[in-house]
């Protein structure tokens, strides 16, 4: 529940916020909360991550069609996105059973603390890049980081999915 | 311990690939910003990867239990590596339950500290049971890898079955030669009066019947009955059984097999057990407390196998049933193998009582007219088997779900006394 209120929040900011194709982007987002809530109820995995896309892709649509700078809530919706992702990966764990109480306040506390993170290393992020111009140089960079993360990511993914025993 | 990423990772690295590609695309920085924080988990997740050391040991508080007692259980971590989330579940065989504490569980285990997950168990039913296989499940801090173990540490538990109410035994019809309870027909050393004789030398003045002695104006002496011990074996028929839910016919059996052969030996009888059916077992007739454990561990192993081969006594050993043994056969009569085996017993000469097990409670008739007819017949069939054994001069205690042993032993008695005083 919590997981969808936060979604539904980005989605209601990306509806109240725009003043073009209100509609396209409320639907988008609708959408990907369906999605969501079904994956939730339903208990699909595989169905979680195209609410997520829906959700995204309603706020990319809203980001797109904003006029003016960079969006200084995108921090917090990107805290929020991440928590709710986390919040909707953990109800659909198959686990019939109560964990510890200290295991499940252990678990709240990391998933707050890396919201909290989350929204404070972006607004940083975003208050170090807002006041500069752009070059092609310092473009291209950032094609290249965004790339090189990617691969990283998909090396040390491929690296430690390989099933090994201890 | 086995690793595996779960489907978290995958659909993380999407998101972060899809909306870093969205940012380029569309060149919008704020989707860099929602992608960045599944990137760095993932990133991070996959570089702290690894499997953390767990002891574990698993602590009983005793090996033998009766059907129905409390059994603790303690799971022990070990100081290990610590993790942050461990589920354990202790695998239990169906006749073992949780009581208390939680199994499956999740815990966390802190480096360098023990830690002990108490469970307690009830003991539903009667069984030879290995308890400590345990699965263990770790994920790290996101949950994206997972790491399981099964870690085997059994441990060997006896549930025996709970005792049956008991009134009174059957005496046995004919006694052996050594001391016991029972009062035989011979004379001999022992308590109960049996007839008086003229002195001879080397009686014992103590035995001297001065009454008798003064009225007939010579030595009389007093004459007792010997005190014996009897041969029981007790005869379980594990051909068939009738099973209902969690309940069959051949937990009752067991439980009144244990409780007569416990009240046989305290009073110093030789018990033997034939376990009869698809698998046969058998203890040879001996005394004491050690005989009552090899009979209920026989009993623990005791289990229906089915089988079409036609079995008669020859594969029972000639010692295992001694001649003038009083045999307890307990039995559902569900297969005429049994019936035909023990009424080979009655012709050989054994002293033979039937207890039968009756599986009426634990079968359900279907409805239907085709179904109301079989079940009458399947009835009457066994009424007719039931008169077979009452024809060759066997008594047959019907033992219902509704009765307890102790009335079913004391119709049995009743017929063996008519039928003594009907041969008089």
């Amino acid at each position: 529940v919590a997981a969808l209120a936060l979604l539904g929040a980005v989605v209601a900011d990306s509806t109240v916020g725009g003043d073009r194709l209100v509609a396209a982007v409320a639907s988008i987002g609708v959408i990907g909360l369906s999605v969501t809530a079904l994956a939730l109820v339903g208990r699909w995995a595989t169905l979680l991550p195209w609410g997520f896309v829906g959700v995204g892709g309603s706020y990319a649509v809203f980001l797109s069609l904003r006029p003016g700078g960079v969006d200084a809530r995108a921090p917090a919706v990107a805290a929020a996105f991440f928590v709710a992702a986390e919040l909707s990966f953990w109800s659909i764990e198959r686990r019939s059973w109560r964990s510890e109480r200290e295991v499940t306040l252990r678990r709240l506390a990391l998933i707050a603390s890396a919201g909290i993170g989350t929204a404070i290393v972006g607004g940083l992020l975003l208050l170090l890049t807002s006041g500069r111009r752009i070059g092609i140089g310092q473009e291209a960079a950032g094609v290249a980081a965004a790339v090189l993360t990617l691969a990283v990511v998909a090396f040390l993914v491929r690296r430690s999915r390989d099933s090994a025993s201890a | 311990m086995t690793r595996s990423a779960l489907p978290k990772l995958g659909v993380y690295a999407g998101l972060a690939a899809l909306s870093l590609l969205a940012a380029l695309v569309l060149r919008l920085p704020e989707l860099v910003l929602l992608g960045a924080p599944f990137a760095l988990v993932a990133a991070i997740s996959a570089l702290q990867v690894h499997a953390s050391r767990i002891d574990v040991e698993v602590e009983l508080d005793r090996e033998r239990a009766l059907e129905g007692e409390l059994l603790d259980v303690c799971i022990r971590f070990g100081p290990g590596d610590g993790a942050e989330r461990v589920d354990v579940l202790l695998e239990l065989p169906p006749g073992l339950e949780v009581e208390e504490g939680t199994n499956p569980g999740t815990l966390r285990l802190v480096e360098g500290e023990e830690r002990l997950l108490p469970l307690r168990l009830r003991c539903t039913r009667w069984g030879a049971f290995r308890v400590g296989l345990i699965h263990l499940r770790t994920d790290d801090h996101f949950g994206l890898f997972r790491h399981e173990a099964v870690v085997d540490r059994r441990q060997p538990v006896k549930v025996y079955p709970t005792e049956e109410a008991v009134r009174t035994l059957l005496r046995p019809g004919e006694t052996q030669v050594f001391s016991g309870n029972h009062v035989a027909r011979q004379k001999g050393a022992g308590i109960e009066f049996a007839d008086i004789r003229q002195f001879v030398a080397g009686d014992r003045v103590r035995h001297v019947n001065w009454r008798a002695t003064a009225r007939r104006g010579e030595l009389w002496v007093n004459e007792q009955h010997a005190e014996r011990n009897a041969d029981v074996v007790i005869f379980l028929d594990v051909f068939a059984e009738a099973r209902h839910g969690g309940r069959s016919t051949l937990d009752p059996a067991l439980r009144a097999a244990a409780s007569l052969a416990a009240r046989y030996l305290r009073q110093r009888d030789q018990i033997g057990f034939v376990s009869f059916g698809g698998m046969l077992n058998w203890l040879l007739p001996a005394t004491g407390q050690r005989q009552l454990y090899r009979i209920v561990d026989a009993m623990l192993d005791t289990q229906i196998i089915l089988s079409y081969a036609w079995r008669d006594l020859v594969v029972v050993p000639r010692r295992t049933l001694p001649p003038q043994a009083l045999v307890l056969a307990l039995t559902p009569l569900l297969d005429d193998r049994a019936a035909s085996a023990l009424l080979d017993l009655r012709a050989r000469g054994f002293d033979l009582v039937v207890i039968e097990i009756s599986p009426l409670a634990y079968v359900v008739p279907k409805p239907g007219e085709v179904e109301d007819i079989a079940y009458r017949l399947w009835r009457l069939r066994r009424d007719a088997v039931r008169g077979r054994f009452e024809r060759a001069g066997v008594p047959v205690a019907v033992w219902t779900d509704d009765s307890s042993l102790a009335v079913a032993m004391e119709e049995v008695g009743a017929f063996r006394r008519q039928a003594r005083t009907a041969r008089v």
